[in-house]
């Protein structure tokens, strides 16, 4: 079973050509999170409550900058699996959405049904990280959009509980609907507490990374 | 880019299907032991790889036949020793896979709505919980390990009274 999951982590990394993994979309059974994301091609918020440690329910509002389409969903996550070491965490999650799409544009409006599909995996220890996400949405007549990410990070310390832990972090992302499809985007991450900070600028792109979250 | 698109939706489905053949069976009880039933130093035999929702000893490798964390003891915060003070019994819970401040977020909450518990205190450089339960209360080693569930965690060891102070 170990062999099957390692190959499908493998399989990941295989494919991967970029990221943007959400820190822990499933909380502790009774939790609250609440996740910024603002990245070269959107800006987005979820609000997630885990009823279970192995599920959450978020609601997610969404803006595509480039093709100005806004984007409103219930958000579905799962937890697959979750592996424990002495050292180590990884987890497999699986996420989807459905809600609606709209773009605007001078008098005329199109609104039509969306839906999402993905999958985030990671693997952490307390100074190495390294995570995939990939997304397929169908936005009907404003078209389909896919997302792959990858990341890896490296802390240059191991704070303790409580203390500030920071992350150096490179993402590689693939969007295959925008322009420049394939891009680099060097982050830091700040960790404290319940509150999560990461701070980043697009290579490629030009363009500023800020993602936060905050556990409740 | 619709290629694209059914590609990923194909790979989506792809992985759902082989991994919902190892997804956590969370309500099927605890692993390998009832820990509830076991004296405190059964638990020193610990598995230092755990995998989540398995219940087979085959499905594990590289067990580790000795202590976690070395019998790492209880962490004295102004809270913990305020506890202990008061009367307090200590327990100290080595957890598997604790490498982050929201893991301890989560621990807390959960340990901390507890009656029983009078302080709570998550050790990322020990990788430990340390509890203090209050005088005359109890939470069992089965609560322990169903409360970390909770919280998303797997305990690999419980020790208590001398046991969790090193002596």
């Amino acid at each position: 079973m170990k062999i099957r999951l390692a190959s499908l982590l493998l399989g990941f990394a295989a494919i991967t050509v970029s990221s943007c993994a959400l820190a822990r979309p499933v909380s502790y059974a009774g939790g609250w999170t609440l996740i910024e994301i603002s990245n070269r091609a959107s800006s987005a918020a979820l609000l997630h409550y885990t009823p279970a440690y192995n599920y959450s329910v978020g609601a997610r509002y969404e803006w595509m900058r480039g093709a100005d389409i806004r984007m409103q969903v219930i958000q579905p996550t799962y937890l697959a699996k979750r592996l424990f070491g002495k050292d180590y965490q990884a987890n497999l999650y699986l996420t989807g959405g459905i809600g609606r799409a709209e773009r605007t544009r001078g008098q005329s409006s199109i609104t039509e049904t969306a839906s999402f599909a993905g999958v985030m995996a990671d693997w952490e220890t307390r100074s190495l990280f390294a995570s995939y996400e990939m997304r397929a949405a169908d936005l009907g007549r404003l078209g389909n959009q896919t997302m792959h990410a990858a990341r890896v990070g490296w802390a240059p310390y191991e704070g303790d509980t409580g203390d500030l832990h920071t992350w150096l972090m490179v993402e590689v992302d693939r969007r295959e609907h925008l322009e420049e499809a394939t891009t680099v985007t060097p982050l830091i991450r700040f960790f404290k507490g319940p509150a999560l900070l990461e701070v980043g600028y697009n290579l490629s792109d030009s363009k500023p990374l800020l993602n936060f979250t905050y556990r409740l | 880019m619709t290629t694209a698109f059914y590609k990923s939706l194909t790979l989506v489905a792809a992985l759902a299907l082989p991994v919902s053949a190892f997804a956590d069976h969370s309500n099927e009880g605890p692993d390998h032991h009832a820990m509830s039933g076991m004296q405190h130093g059964d638990h020193e035999h610990a598995h230092q790889h755990e995998d989540a929702g398995h219940d087979g000893h085959g499905e594990h490798e590289g067990h580790d036949h000795g202590a976690m964390n070395m019998a790492a003891t209880i962490t004295r915060t102004d809270d913990v020793a305020a506890a202990l003070a008061a009367g307090g019994a200590p327990v100290v819970v080595d957890v598997l896979g604790v490498v982050c401040d929201f893991c301890a977020t989560a621990m807390n909450k959960i340990f901390g709505k507890r009656d029983e518990v009078t302080a709570v205190y998550v050790d990322l450089d020990k990788k430990t919980l340390s509890l203090v339960i209050g005088e005359g209360e109890a939470l069992t080693d089965k609560q322990i390990e169903k409360l970390a569930k909770k919280a998303g965690y797997r305990i690999a060891a419980i020790r208590r009274d001398s046991e969790a102070l090193g002596g």
